[in-house]
């Protein structure tokens, strides 16, 4: 068996309120053992499950990379990873020493066929002293230029399939292709060796607690759904703002840029989240369908259409926080001239009766004035003048902010009277998931690293979704490749992005929300 | 007769205006604070000292449960009677930038007869449209004079079998509690029992659950023939309440049955027997299953409750699943041998919750807890066995 979504365990000892389910014992395989994302997320977010008894007795890691270790070694590497990195740090000795029994590197090239061959015995071994039952997690996080290589050996190797009943998952970081056809050619790759239910396309956000918790905000409450359509709406704004330049990831940037970094994957989840139907079921295929519904039924960009329908940007020398940061074309790994946007405002019609005539503004951009991502639903502004000093105009309409990150969060924003004066001010009513549940949010990949395991897809993306998604950008793409050169950069590190942007917004009568 | 200072809902309401007024207008740095209010958590202390702790737990619970703490001080022995209240805020420490978020403390402090006037003055305090949970620490929780004053307001009793004075006895009168809160007929509402003692033992059954998690193990868990539960004694006093919790629940979810002898005492251990469906060999076959509940010798200063719990199938193909403490900073060590498959063994963490967060874990659930309903009348059905 592939996978065991379909027969979940009915351990009886599991009845009741408060005991939630870990999955099977099982070794994950991460590709890239040596990278970025090892150190950072993945590895911290293991520990942190098993700090917190998520995991199972004989969960095991391997990492696969090329560079000289042995398992002492790469021990050493990630205990130091996860003192930097985890939110319960110090480690612990006593738990450390234990978890790491379970952490075995394996030294090979992506390419080198022999280096399967021997994975496959180590497995095998890793599941007869640690009993954990063919159950695997091959983690892509490599460059993805080596996603195709991987996969192709994987199944060259056998290694696509479980020996003695049980199940193989692959997780593939993004970028999940560059445009619609290399999608489509990833997708085709990834499914002759695998089938869809064994692949969890990872976007992070999905991860995040608001981000889930937009979902239950909709569909639990009876007092939001009624006026979540064109009716009571104006408009959205869905904005993911970092403070960040490109860092050291200037040479991948370079060759993506913000549509294909942001928009094509967080922005785009958290459209659909905002603007799908209520699903038949909380489950995988249920929720993914409404969310690919969605994506169908949005008035693809043409080409033509770019300059009117979006904005790019690139920043150029500035500040942000107060310290100096420099032009985007002055990072190590960007071309002097790069034509790469690292800014992108967007409009979106869904042509559905829900939402039809209402636009979605998408932005997103580095070297912003502070790291925020929100979704706003800003509301129709009442129909008359009622309170004689106050002309109706400059009564603020309702807006329901629901802030992503940092300080998760959602906000209702109404007027309401001054005391003692005829005055009319906007005030808001918070909820701050710190305050209300005291308690600290998992990281996004504890939760995904979880689901994963326990062969929950719903917060992964499925295939359809990201082809639809990326059909709906890559005409974007082709436009803007189609047009005259920008005349980057138009935008200065530690600002709201270009004028442009606001402009753009401002043709409508609209404005971006102050964040 | 005497002059007593009398205080009343209204002056009492009256203060804690004003209290929000003075916090507003204090409040630095240009931050807002925030009011908020969850739930009314009535809270009832026997002497000041545990008037102090739970103080210090409703402020802990700002955090995660903003609510309106009535601290009842009641002290029907002490003179001279009279009824005294303060008010406070209970604000959590804020990050700069980030709105304080507050809740807020009424205490009476009631010495002599008037202290059974104490109910009356808690209802007409009551946050409106919010739950109503009462929470009476101590070894009598029973056979308090609030709770039948309050039990057609409240929606949750807490109580700690830890603290209970007659485990024997005292988890009949659970049971009972649990069985028929006594809720006035034709209400709505059920009264939910919530046991602070029950709620320690979540990791444990977490722990113990994960064993089963795991496809080619489960069928073990209907072959089992001998439980072993070790319980650190309080002191002096032997309290076998966790492992008479955990026996219920392990005989609730696996559906095993007391013999009419179910339970045999020598000295300090007590073992219990029961019957399970056997496995394999026909419908009406029975199999014998053992729970033995002793005490275990610990190093000075370990905490009080469960150290160890095992299960075993000693039958045909031989099954050992144990979780036991490692250490008394919060490890534990589980490990799993099973005939046919290589040992598994780890080492965890499950440092023993604060009072603060065991109640943030109880308020967190909104409805009665199957569960713990199923464990305790199958635990009181053991206790009956020790009178």
């Amino acid at each position: 068996m592939s996978d065991s979504v379909a027969t979940p365990l009915e351990n009886p000892l599991r009845a009741g309120l408060r005991l939630w389910r870990t999955p099977e014992p099982c070794i994950v395989v991460i590709f890239g053992a040596s990278g970025d994302l090892t150190s950072r997320k993945l590895v911290p977010a293991l520990y942190n499950l098993a700090r917190e008894r998520r995991l199972p007795g004989g969960f095991s890691v391997v990492g696969f990379a090329r560079r000289e270790w042995d398992d002492a070694a790469f021990r050493q590497v990630l205990l130091e990873a996860v003192n930097a990195n985890s939110r319960a740090r110090p480690v612990e000795a006593a738990l450390w020493a234990s978890f790491a029994e379970g952490i075995f590197y394996h030294r090979a090239s992506f390419d080198d066929p022999a280096g399967y061959a021997r994975l496959a015995e180590r497995l095998a071994a890793i599941d007869a002293a640690r009993d954990t039952g063919g159950n695997r997690v091959f983690y892509l996080a490599t460059p993805p230029e080596a996603y195709p290589e991987i996969v192709a050996q994987l199944g060259a190797h056998g290694l696509n399939r479980s020996p003695g009943g049980g199940w193989t998952r692959i997780i593939i970081e993004k970028p999940f292709g560059r445009d619609l056809e290399s999608a489509r050619d990833l997708n085709r790759r990834v499914l002759a060796v695998f089938d869809e239910r064994q692949v969890y396309r990872i976007d992070h956000y999905l991860g995040k607690e608001t981000v889930q918790n937009l979902l239950v905000f909709r569909f639990a409450n009876g007092i939001f759904e009624p006026i979540w359509n064109r009716r009571y709406v104006d408009h959205a704004q869905i904005t993911v703002a970092e403070s960040l330049g490109v860092e050291d990831r200037g040479g991948y940037y370079d060759r993506a840029g913000a549509l294909r970094d942001m928009i094509q994957n967080h922005l785009t989840q958290l459209l659909t989240l905002t603007a799908m139907e209520p699903p038949v079921a909380y489950d995988a295929d249920a929720v993914r369908d409404e969310k690919v519904k969605v994506l169908r039924a949005i008035r693809p960009i043409a080409p033509a259409e770019v300059e009117r329908l979006t904005v790019r940007g690139q920043y150029g020398p500035g500040s942000v926080s107060g310290r100096p940061m420099r032009g985007y074309r002055d990072e190590r790994g960007v071309a002097p001239d790069s034509q790469t946007e690292t800014y992108v405002a967007l409009k979106f019609f869904i042509e559905n009766w829900r939402w039809a005539g209402v636009p979605f503004y998408l932005r997103s951009g580095k070297a912003l004035p502070r790291r925020v991502s929100e979704i706003a639903i800003l509301f129709r502004r009442v129909p008359t003048l009622l309170f004689a000093d106050t002309p109706v105009n400059e009564i603020e309409p309702n807006v329901l902010a629901i802030r992503i990150q940092p300080d998760e969060g959602i906000t209702l924003k109404f007027s309401s009277k001054v005391p003692g004066q005829a005055q009319i001010r906007p005030v808001t009513m918070d909820f701050r998931y710190g305050t209300s549940f005291g308690v600290a949010s998992p990281e996004a990949y504890e939760r995904l690293l979880l689901d994963c395991m326990l062969g929950d897809s719903t917060l992964f993306t499925r295939r359809d979704e990201v082809e639809a998604s990326w059909a709906l950008l890559t005409p974007i793409l082709e436009g803007w490749a189609a047009g005259p050169p920008q005349d980057f950069p138009n935008y200065e590190a530690g600002a709201w992005g270009p004028a442009a942007a606001d402009a753009f917004i401002a043709r409508d009568g609209r404005a971006w929300r102050r964040l | 007769m005497n002059t007593l200072p009398f205080v009343d809902s209204a002056t009492i309401e009256g203060e804690l205006q004003r209290l929000w007024q003075e916090t507003a207008e204090t409040a630095t740095g240009g931050e807002a604070v925030t009011r908020a209010l969850t739930l009314n958590l009535i809270a009832r202390a026997t002497d000041l000292a545990m008037a102090e702790r739970i103080g210090a737990v409703a402020r802990e619970l700002v955090t995660s449960h903003p609510n309106r703490t009535l601290l009842a001080i009641c002290r029907p022995e002490e003179t001279p009677p009279r009824i005294e209240a303060w008010v406070q805020a209970n604000c959590l420490l804020s990050a700069p930038g980030v709105p304080q978020v507050c809740g807020e403390q009424i205490s009476i402090d009631a010495r002599g007869p008037v202290s059974a006037q104490i109910a009356s003055l808690i209802l007409a305090l009551l946050a409106p449209d919010l739950p109503v949970v009462l929470w009476l620490p101590g070894p009598a929780p029973f056979d308090d004079p609030l709770l039948p004053r309050l039990r057609g307001v409240i929606d949750r009793l807490i109580i700690d079998s830890r603290d209970l004075a007659e485990p024997a006895g005292d988890l009949r009168r659970m049971a009972a509690f649990d069985r028929d809160p006594g809720t006035p007929p034709g209400g709505a509402r059920r009264i939910a029992l919530s046991d602070l003692g029950w709620a320690a033992l979540t990791p444990w059954r977490e722990l113990t659950a994960q064993f089963f998690d795991t496809r080619p193990l489960l069928p073990h868990l209907r072959r089992l023939d001998q439980v072993d539960i070790g319980y650190v004694p309080d002191g002096e006093r032997l309290n076998p309440m966790p492992g008479l919790l955990i026996a219920g629940w392990l005989a609730a979810c696996l559906d095993w049955t007391p013999l009419e002898e179910a339970v045999s005492v020598e000295g300090a251990t007590l073992r219990l027997h029961l019957r399970r469906p056997a496995v394999g060999v026909g419908p009406r076959a029975i199999r014998l299953v053992t729970i033995i509940i002793a005490p275990v010798s610990a190093a000075a200063g370990a905490a009080p409750g469960l150290a160890s719990l095992r299960l075993r199938a000693l039958d045909g193909v031989s099954a050992d699943f144990h979780v036991q403490r490692a250490d008394e900073q919060g490890h534990i060590l589980t490990s799993a041998e099973v005939a046919g498959h290589p040992p598994v063994r780890r080492l965890t963490r499950c440092v023993t919750p604060s009072l603060a967060e065991v109640m943030a874990a109880e308020l967190r659930l909104l409805s009665r807890d199957a569960m713990f309903s199923a464990a305790l009348q199958r635990a009181a059905r053991f206790a009956a066995g020790l009178t």
